[in-house]
């Protein structure tokens, strides 16, 4: 490999057919003279813009066995295998990602790397992790790099921070998600999963159909089924909430209900019988009457609400089963949109409200499809107050315009898997944690269950890892009409 | 069974291709003087290889065209001779050959040879390419290849009194004794054939001395083939008009005859073709093509008949001598590859000259240098 131009923080090198590089790898370009190197990845590999290919190839287009053109070379000095090796020297586009002075990494690029007499050569991902000093405390392996060497991640550096794991459909992504959830669960930390299609819902079960070692830990919440709450379990806060968001209460009607609650509250009566009673006998105009009779009978008919004390479930009860490590897994599968809108804003109101009194210290909530059940406003919330009551949520989803750009900014790890689609590539290249043009070029060509990792988890070295197998019951599998046929 | 020579540790065993050519003596030598030529320069203290500026002007054209002078008219008469294809299967055969130069050592110049003939059989195209050959040419050893690329080519014939020509006019030399080299085999192998040169017939320079056309010819006709030479690019003119204009107002394909015959600049040189203005197609284009003069006027004018029919035509332009043309013809990468094979194998580098037109001129400094 030889170095060619350096433009910015980018660096274009000469790459010869026997040396077998790829996009994604990592380059060391080291100048002996001033004892530093520079560690680039190559973000594409294009072919050399060597003179006369043109007309080679259009001269060799006439030449085979399905043209009318046959012939032979009389080459007794070989220069043929010299013109094919020319023809196929390429030009690796790296991007530098740190500079490694004395054997000490720093960011800074401004330096310039002899051209004549830099070695460059391939840094194997084993020595690139030994370079950026990865934690291990509390490892998590996520799979293998190109180069088959084991990358762990460390579950710190999923504390305390913003995650997005996005791709095309069938690419990968709850796998992973599951991945992390289970390796956060046995590090000992709480997980909360927003469970869109019930495919978590069977994580305490091995591939072979056997209780696994996750059985006692994953607990599954089924709304109006095992996942009923009493009224009475719920803060006015929350309930506004559900009926503002999810059921669009308009301003006026909602203060009177507010006045109902307390006074339901005061007399220690807050069921869903007495609700209805109140808002039957309350003095006030028809039209709020008639609007809180429509939210209660969606209240009603939600089936997530009880009277019936033994039905009800405490949050508070499982939230404290998890926290020394397991998942409540709230299954949304068969849930209508507005019933999830109502379970969602639960969840969350009542996680807050655990963290704020500090009953639970953090808790790591994985949101699949969140636009689907998530309103609008609780976007800036999870990724502002919510973070600093200890929400740290992991966004899954394989639609990344679903999610707003402010996220992508502030997220602290991207887990990305392919992406074909320009809008979808644009969208995600938003990322702070890298530059656009290596998540639009590496990402592209992203084979199934690779993922492209950026930020703190690998230390802002992206890195392409095949996610390791799990032996769980993942369900994640779309349902087929003509493999049950079969 | 053919004797496996090897040659160096690089080089390869080969088995030259019998069925094109019979007479493989001068590509076996051809390979020896190549190598011994570059060990000769990797033998020097200093193994550097100047790049030439004008690396990819290839000097196969370059040798000027002798245009005759039509005397024996006392006004501008055209005749012009309709064609129709003849349809009676007959091979057709071209030769081209082109040299470039790699580039320049203390001592000498670098350059490399390659041929390629082009033959079209039962509708199909075929092509043997020979070389190329990288050749280091110097004071010292010139007059060693220049004997040698004689001896194959029938110049041998011709009382040895001339020398090697200057470092300057060896490429030019030594491309065309392998053309004629390569002509002589197709000429001595074929029957019945249509041959096609690139250039013209006209015989008495240097490159092209009078008896070693005259023998190829003879040697062709004694065969039954006939050689037909086209030239790209002719200057020539009937009374102060160029030929290849008038030529414009005849329906194609036809060609154009001269009323007259043709002079010649010096006493030296002879035309041994008959001059005609070929325009075979629709086209803008129309060629100079010289016939075998001692072939009658039908003979020659069937001859033309059969490659409309036997050959592609395009822009009057017969496929054969095209592809001939495009498979020995060098590319940039050609030229690289063969700079990494001396690197390679004799640790010869390149390096580029000072490029002294843009020391001098700057930005006006044009020219082969300039850039």
């Amino acid at each position: 490999m030889r170095l060619y131009k350096k433009e910015g923080n980018t660096v274009h090198i000469l790459s010869f057919p026997t040396e077998n590089i790829e996009k994604g790898d990592y380059l060391q370009i080291e100048d002996p003279k001033q004892n530093r190197a520079l560690i680039t990845q190559v973000i594409d590999v294009q072919f050399a813009n060597v003179p006369g290919i043109l007309e080679e190839l259009l001269r060799d287009s006439t030449n085979g066995e399905n043209t009318r053109l046959n012939g032979q070379d009389f080459d007794p000095l070989e220069v043929s295998s010299h013109i094919t090796f020319i023809q196929d020297s390429c030009l690796l586009v790296c991007k530098i990602r740190a500079s490694l002075d004395s054997g000490k990494l720093s960011a800074s690029s401004a330096w310039l790397p002899s051209r004549s007499q830099s070695i460059i050569k391939k840094l194997p991902t084993s020595s690139l992790l030994n370079l950026i000093k990865m934690n291990h405390s509390l490892p998590i392996q996520l799979g293998q790099t190109k180069d088959e060497a084991s990358l762990n991640i460390d579950a710190t550096s999923l504390d305390g921070k913003l995650n997005i794991v996005t791709g095309k459909k069938e690419t990968g992504k709850s796998h992973l998600s599951k991945l992390l959830a289970l390796s956060l669960i046995s590090h000992g930390a709480p997980v909360v999963v927003l469970d869109l299609n019930g495919e978590y819902a069977h994580l305490g079960y091995g591939a072979d159909g056997k209780k696994n070692e996750y059985d006692t830990k994953v607990n599954v919440l089924t709304p109006s089924e095992n996942f009923k709450v009493a009224l009475a379990h719920l803060k006015l806060r929350v309930i506004l909430n559900i009926l503002i968001h999810a059921l669009n209460l308009p301003g006026t009607s909602a203060r009177e209900f507010r006045r109902i609650w307390q006074f339901l509250d005061e007399r220690a009566t807050l069921t869903l019988h007495e609700l209805g009673e109140a808002i039957r006998n309350w003095r006030c105009n028809q039209h709020v009457r008639d609007a809180l009779f429509s939210r209660y009978y969606a209240l009603l008919n939600s089936g997530f609400f009880t009277d019936n004390p033994s039905e009800s479930l405490s949050l508070e009860d499982c939230f404290q089963r998890i926290r020394s490590g397991g998942a409540l897994v709230v299954n949304l599968r068969d849930t209508s949109l507005v019933d999830r809108q109502i379970v969602v804003e639960y969840v969350l109101g009542k996680l807050v409200d655990l963290l704020t009194q500090q009953k639970l210290r953090a808790v790591f909530l994985f949101a699949e499809e969140a636009h689907l059940y998530l309103r609008e406003t609780y976007w800036d919330d999870i990724v502002t107050r919510m973070r600093h009551f200890g929400v740290f949520t992991t966004f899954v989803t394989n639609q990344p315009d679903t999610i707003r750009e402010n996220i992508y900014r502030q997220a602290d790890n991207v887990f990305l898997f392919n992406f074909t689609n320009e809008h979808d590539l644009e969208t995600v290249s938003r990322a702070a944690k890298v530059d656009a043009e290596t998540v639009k070029s590496i990402a592209r060509d992203l084979p199934s269950h690779h993922c492209l990792m950026l930020g703190v988890a690998v230390k802002d070295f992206p890195m392409v890892v095949r996610v390791k197998a799990l032996n769980v019951q993942t369900m994640g599998q779309t349902r087929l009409f003509f493999k049950a046929k079969n | 069974m053919i004797q496996q020579t090897q040659y160096t540790p690089t080089t390869t065993k080969y088995n030259f291709p019998q069925s094109a050519l019979q007479d493989t003596a001068l590509p076996i030598r051809f390979i020896e003087l190549s190598l011994r030529s570059i060990k000769n320069i990797a033998n020097q203290d200093a193994t550097l290889l100047y790049q030439p500026y004008e690396t990819l002007s290839e000097n196969s054209d370059s040798a000027e065209e002798i245009t005759p002078v039509f005397h024996g008219q006392t006004k501008l008469r055209l005749n012009f001779i309709p064609l129709k294809p003849l349809p009676e299967e007959t091979p057709v055969v071209a030769i081209d050959v082109s040299s470039i130069k790699i580039g320049e050592t203390t001592t000498g110049i670098l350059l490399a040879i390659r041929g390629a003939i082009v033959w079209k059989k039962q509708r199909h195209y075929h092509f043997l390419r020979i070389g190329p050959f990288p050749f280091h040419i110097t004071e010292e050893n010139k007059q060693e290849i220049y004997q040698l690329f004689r001896q194959y080519s029938l110049d041998a014939l011709a009382p040895n009194t001339t020398s090697a020509p200057s470092l300057i006019h060896m490429q030019t030399r030594i491309t065309t004794l392998l053309e004629r080299w390569l002509q002589m085999n197709i000429a001595t192998q074929s029957q019945n054939t249509l041959i096609l040169w690139d250039g013209s017939l006209t015989a008495g320079t240097n490159d092209s001395p009078t008896h070693l056309i005259t023998q190829l010819l003879e040697t062709a006709r004694n065969r039954l083939n006939t050689v037909l030479a086209f030239t790209k690019i002719t200057r020539l003119r009937l009374s102060g008009h160029r030929l290849t204009d008038l030529i414009e107002k005849c329906k194609p394909p036809c060609l154009l005859e001269m009323d007259g015959y043709p002079m010649t600049p010096s006493n030296n040189i002879q035309f041994l073709g008959n001059i005609y203005v070929a325009k075979l197609t629709q086209g803008n284009c129309s060629f100079r093509l010289d016939i075998d003069c001692k072939l009658p006027r039908e003979q020659a004018v069937e001859a033309i008949q059969r490659l409309l029919a036997n050959d592609q035509l395009s822009e009057s332009y017969p496929e054969t001598l095209r592809l001939a043309h495009i498979y020995s013809t060098f590319t940039a990468n050609e030229v690289i590859a063969i700079q990494r094979l001396l690197s390679q194998t004799h640790g010869i580098k390149t390096i580029t000259r000072p490029n002294i037109r843009r020391l001098l001129f700057g930005p006006f400094g044009k020219g082969p240098e300039g850039g």
